[in-house]
């Protein structure tokens, strides 16, 4: 009797076998997705640039124009703060919701554990009922896979329900935080820059400068604030190129979403991971 | 009056930091041409435009917030049936370990065990109320 059972329990368990994979094989594009989407975003954090730090550059560079010292810097820079906050709610937004997707489409999280069931069967303090461990684990097996099954199954159901309500907002905010960051303070930079060109060609209109060391040293002082300057723009533009393409694989997401377990989903979304891999590389470079 | 977008903010932001780039060249090109008086309005006028284009850039972005308040709603909304998802499927697991005990409890009623009826109602309650990993 005991075999036979094993016996059925073997074969259910190959029956359910290949469900079980397909169900592994959509899943994993989805969470490979949001993981390399994450990734992507959170270096959102490493930019070393914001608002607020703008406003305080700003104040800096006047004070230097005027040769203003004071004891403390007096900077008016509410208005940038509360961009800083704008851009954070974004960024707080996007995150949060790749966060989720990633961790609904693990499959640890409905990795269950039958031990414990496992145990209670086989212990010796039963008495007279007595179950073979053999048989135990081979039930154990089985239900696991039903179970594993059945709330995968449920997952995929979830996940594309979410990534259908989704979709609509998360390209708008990902096109507005993008717009925020590769378009509003990229551009503050361009202010930056300008300040810089004014400050440099004044003192040179002027003739404030005479001997050719303090010219060479004007020069390089202002090519390697340039420069200083042009990387953060580059940074903030490949930030921004990520996020559009995080936003092209939600829209391939999206139009799949009831063909997720075609195999060719992962070849379809596998070009917009690499070219976001390929941007948090270049991003990285520009960080270092 | 109409509200001011985001989009217009920004177009105005661009205008100011073209005046202020034709302001420096115009200078520059007639720099022996302007008494002193002039060049230093010129300057000083170039730096405020400078300063306005870069204020209402700030202002563009806090502007976008009220143009998103819907699509951050849903998606906050979103965010959040997803972690209730999560949370339930890792009930799951808190719902095998209980019937674990269940089961043990139950052969130790059929057993007429008091002692070990007593042991197992400390597990299922420990399984029960022990945190959902």
């Amino acid at each position: 009797m005991k075999n036979h059972l094993l016996e059925r329990s073997v074969v259910l368990t190959f029956i359910t076998f290949p469900l079980f994979i397909s169900s592994c094989i959509n899943l994993k594009t989805v969470g490979d997705y949001s993981a390399i989407s994450i990734e992507s975003i959170r270096n959102f954090e490493e930019i070393d640039y914001s608002f607020l730090q703008h406003c305080l550059d700003r104040c800096t560079d006047e004070a230097i124009q005027t040769f203003e010292i004071k004891r403390a810097q007096d900077c008016s820079c509410e208005l940038y703060q509360e961009a800083d906050s704008v851009t954070q709610v974004f960024y707080n937004s996007i995150e949060g919701y790749f966060q989720g997707l990633g961790n609904l489409s693990q499959n640890e999280l409905t990795q269950y554990s039958s031990n414990a069931l496992i145990g209670t069967l086989t212990a010796d303090e039963l008495g007279p009922v007595k179950i073979e461990e053999r048989t135990a684990s081979a039930f154990s097996s089985l239900s696991n896979t039903l179970l594993r099954a059945s709330t995968d199954f449920y997952r995929r159901k979830k996940i594309v329900e979410y990534i259908e309500q989704a979709n609509e907002p998360i390209q708008i905010l990902l096109e507005k935080f993008e717009l925020i960051i590769s378009n509003n303070l990229k551009k503050e930079l361009r202010f930056k820059r300008e300040r810089l060109y004014a400050y440099y060609t004044d003192m040179k209109m002027n003739r404030t400068l005479t001997s050719d060391y303090e010219k060479g040293k004007a020069t390089a002082d202002y090519y390697q604030a340039l420069e200083a300057i042009q990387r953060k723009e580059m940074e903030l533009d490949v930030f921004g190129k990520s996020l559009a393409e995080i936003a092209k694989g939600h829209q391939v997401l999206y139009e799949n979403r009831n063909k997720l377990s075609v195999k060719n989903l992962q070849e379809l979304l596998q070009g917009y991971s690499s070219n976001v891999k390929g941007l948090i590389s270049e991003f990285n470079k520009l960080n270092d | 009056m109409a509200n001011l977008t985001s989009d217009q903010a920004q177009q105005l932001s661009d205008n100011f930091f073209d005046l202020s780039v034709a302001i420096t060249d115009f200078r520059i090109a007639n720099w022996e041409k302007l008494s002193l008086e002039e060049n230093k309005e010129l300057g000083e006028t170039r730096y405020k435009l400078l300063k306005s284009g870069e204020d209402i850039l700030a202002l563009a972005t806090t502007l976008i917030m009220d143009e998103v308040a819907d699509s951050l709603g849903k998606i906050n909304t979103i965010t959040a049936d997803i972690k209730g998802t999560i949370k339930t499927l890792r009930t799951i697991q808190k719902g095998l370990d209980v019937a674990a005990t269940l089961v043990a409890l139950g052969i130790a009623i059929i057993a007429k065990d008091p002692q070990r009826i007593g042991k197992s109602i400390k597990s299922v309650f420990d399984a029960w109320t022990a945190p959902s990993v």
